[in-house]
């Protein structure tokens, strides 16, 4: 064990958990709001980065600038696949909400492989990507600071909007009572349109972020959905709120056996998945 | 009767004929692993265009049915059975992943068709406790193995580093069936080649669920205070790593790495820049058939191959069809011989199938690879010297 590396394990630990926000707090949205758990998610992520890689191949678009036109074009398309398929099983039981999202993700993944094909794609030349600086010996990334920063954003934009604007109450009284919602004028499936739209853009942000730092393909979404099931889980389901403090712990928890354990890299998921079982054991002995 | 029986057999025998060769091929086209079987999908339309326009198998086109493995063990066997229960093949193509050739083996031994597989390169020579694909197939006689096996990689890998004068090399490793075994035998031939292994470290690769965060990894590449840095992962990998290796400030002197393949478009970002890499198949390999297999290719598919399992597949189906030619028959034990003693061709120049340290028909070894450099966005070849197209630059 090299404590010497440790601060540089905290700061890393620390910067991953913005992304690992970021990729989650859209999943805990579709619970949170709509009650649907969507395991397309990921390819969300998918085709954000996979856009990202085609404004940047026919435009030269930087990544940066590619959010603005990826967000809302996946928020497009959110909106579209919930006005298609998702608000038919809005009442039917969960097997069938999963694997009607368990579909949609396999049809997402196997038209990126018809546009986009099986190899690794790389967003050329992405000036910052390798960009670091040091501060007291430790090394900070641009990219995993980028996007700590713009996901802290994001999120506290989130959690603005959901306590402070009349959609965000809109949102929480269906969450909360979806009939009583109804009866007292809410539009509830528009309600659902908005938030499902939301979730599937912040999934596309995510998604832009993960095609700079790793290699566009038909199922770069899964590690990173993995991953915001398992937050959102620790957060608590549809506990929005929650979900910067589960992202900090499992970062964390992963940058530090990766760095101070011999082979820790690869005992990161079994960390993940070691803290979620611990921490729902816990709540139902405490529940108990 | 005798002469309605004789007959009956002639016409039977005239229809099985009529109906030509049908090679089955199992590769995985969709999932983690779809880049590397879409470049062999890719090798294997080439090579049929090609077989079936200089007329065929016998005379008949050549037919494939390729099945999808998604690089999945329990996905890989139920293909491999529906070829041989539902569309009745008589030999099988393809290949890749050794875990889903570790899955397979006992479905092979089940039904013995002639399989002649590319990829699965986990031999389990030399490693105690685990019993790897030389070691359970290759004593088959109906078993052909392409690609070279690891401690072939590994011989090569360990050449070039030999070669570039470094005395101490960082090694890491992604953590499944072809990493950690791949690794294990690196460090052993590093050390007897007189260089120092300071680290061997595994991480999770993106392919196998990781989110392809190496930072931890690299920082303690960077504490072990090698020259150089050697690591055998996935092609996803590639670009996470070379840029946190950039980020983190680790200088070595030479970064290697021997993924399947590499990303596409990678050769222009400027990661890519003095990183080296163990590749089969490049098209300015000093000879003729990479040229003419590069037209070819870019003619089919409208752009170069970027993942060298393209030309292993090209190779491979050209070699069932020269040998099935060969034998005059589809006759097992005639297709065997003729593929023990034939001489195909291939991208990478003529080659045949000979005994490795189990296996009795081993295709390529050692001597297939090359190792490249990326300098200004052109792989150059560095390694071996015979066939170098520019010298091997420092990355410090």
């Amino acid at each position: 064990m090299d404590l010497s590396l440790l601060p540089q394990a905290i700061v890393s630990g620390v910067l991953a958990s913005g992304l690992y926000a970021l990729v989650s707090v859209g999943l805990a949205l579709a619970i949170g709001v709509i009650g649907i758990v969507n395991f397309a998610h990921g390819e969300f992520f998918m085709v954000g980065a996979f856009l990202a890689y085609q404004l940047f191949v026919s435009f030269g678009f930087d990544p940066l600038l590619s959010l603005l036109f990826v967000a809302p074009a996946l928020a497009v398309i959110g909106a579209l696949i919930y006005l298609s398929s998702i608000r038919f099983v809005l009442r039917a039981p969960e097997l069938n909400q999963m694997l009607l999202t368990f579909g949609i993700g396999i049809i997402l993944q196997n038209l990126a492989l018809l546009i986009w094909g099986g190899d690794p794609r790389t967003i050329a030349n992405v000036p910052y990507r390798s960009l670091g600086f040091q501060v007291a010996g430790v090394s900070i990334g641009a990219v995993p600071l980028g996007s700590f920063v713009i996901s802290l954003l994001l999120v506290a934009g989130l959690y603005w909007m959901l306590a402070s604007t009349p959609l965000g109450r809109a949102m929480r009284a269906v969450a909360q009572n979806r009939i009583g919602a109804g009866l007292v004028g809410l539009e509830v499936d528009r309600v659902y349109l908005v938030a499902f739209a939301l979730s599937a853009l912040l999934a596309g942000l995510g998604g832009v972020m993960i095609g700079v730092i790793q290699s566009p393909t038909p199922t770069v979404g899964l590690g990173f959905t993995l991953k915001a099931f398992a937050i959102v889980v620790l957060a608590g389901l549809g506990n929005i709120r929650g979900i910067v403090g589960a992202a900090l712990t499992v970062a964390l928890a992963e940058s530090l056996v990766a760095t101070l354990v011999p082979n820790g890299d690869a005992l990161r998921n079994m960390v993940f998945f070691a803290i979620i079982f611990v921490v729902l054991v816990w709540r139902s002995r405490r529940v108990a | 009767m005798k002469r309605i029986i004789a007959t009956l057999v002639v016409a039977l025998f005239a229809i099985a004929m009529a109906q030509g060769v049908t090679i089955g091929v199992l590769s995985p086209l969709t999932g983690g692993a779809a880049g590397t079987g879409q470049a062999q999908k890719a090798g294997f339309e080439l090579a049929l265009a090609e077989i079936n326009a200089a007329g065929g198998v016998l005379g008949q086109p050549l037919k494939i049915i390729i099945e999808d493995t998604k690089a999945d063990a329990a996905t890989g066997v139920a293909a491999f059975e529906k070829l041989m229960t539902e569309d009745g093949v008589e030999f099988i193509a393809g290949g890749y992943s050794s875990g889903v050739t570790l899955a397979l083996v006992e479905s092979f031994r089940t039904f013995q068709p002639i399989v002649s597989w590319i990829g699965g390169a986990v031999s389990g020579v030399g490693i105690d406790g685990f019993d790897g694909i030389e070691e359970l197939l290759g004593a088959e006689p109906w078993f052909f193995h392409v690609h070279p096996w690891d401690y072939q990689n590994t011989e090569a890998s360990t050449a070039f580093m030999a070669s570039t004068g470094v005395k101490s090399v960082a090694l890491l490793h992604e953590d499944s069936a072809f990493g950690g075994p791949g690794a294990i035998a690196a460090a052993g031939l590093l050390q007897d080649a007189g260089m120092s292994v300071p680290l061997v470290e595994a991480f999770k690769s993106t392919l196998t669920g990781g989110t392809g965060d190496f930072r931890a990894t690299i920082a303690k590449a960077a504490a072990s205070g090698a020259d150089a840095l050697f690591w055998i992962g996935y092609d996803s990998d590639v670009v996470p790593l070379t840029s946190q290796i950039r980020e983190l400030k680790y200088d070595p002197q030479y970064i290697f790495g021997a993924p399947p393949g590499w990303p596409s478009e990678f050769d222009a970002a400027p990661e890519a820049q003095c990183v080296t890499g163990l590749i089969g198949y490049l098209p300015n390999l000093p000879n003729a058939e990479a040229k003419t297999f590069l037209d070819a290719y870019v003619a089919m598919h409208g752009r170069a191959p970027d993942n060298y399992m393209a030309a292993l597949a090209y190779a491979q189906l050209w070699s069932y069809a020269d040998a099935i030619n060969a034998a005059g028959t589809t006759d097992q034990d005639a297709v065997i011989a003729a593929l023990q003693n034939g001489t195909f061709r291939s991208p990478m120049g003529a080659w045949s199938f000979k005994p490795s340290v189990i296996a009795l028909h081993q295709g390529f070894g050692s001597e297939m690879w090359n190792v490249f450099q990326f300098q200004n966005g052109v792989r150059e070849i560095v390694w071996p010297l015979a066939r170098a197209t520019a010298p091997l630059a420092s990355c410090q």
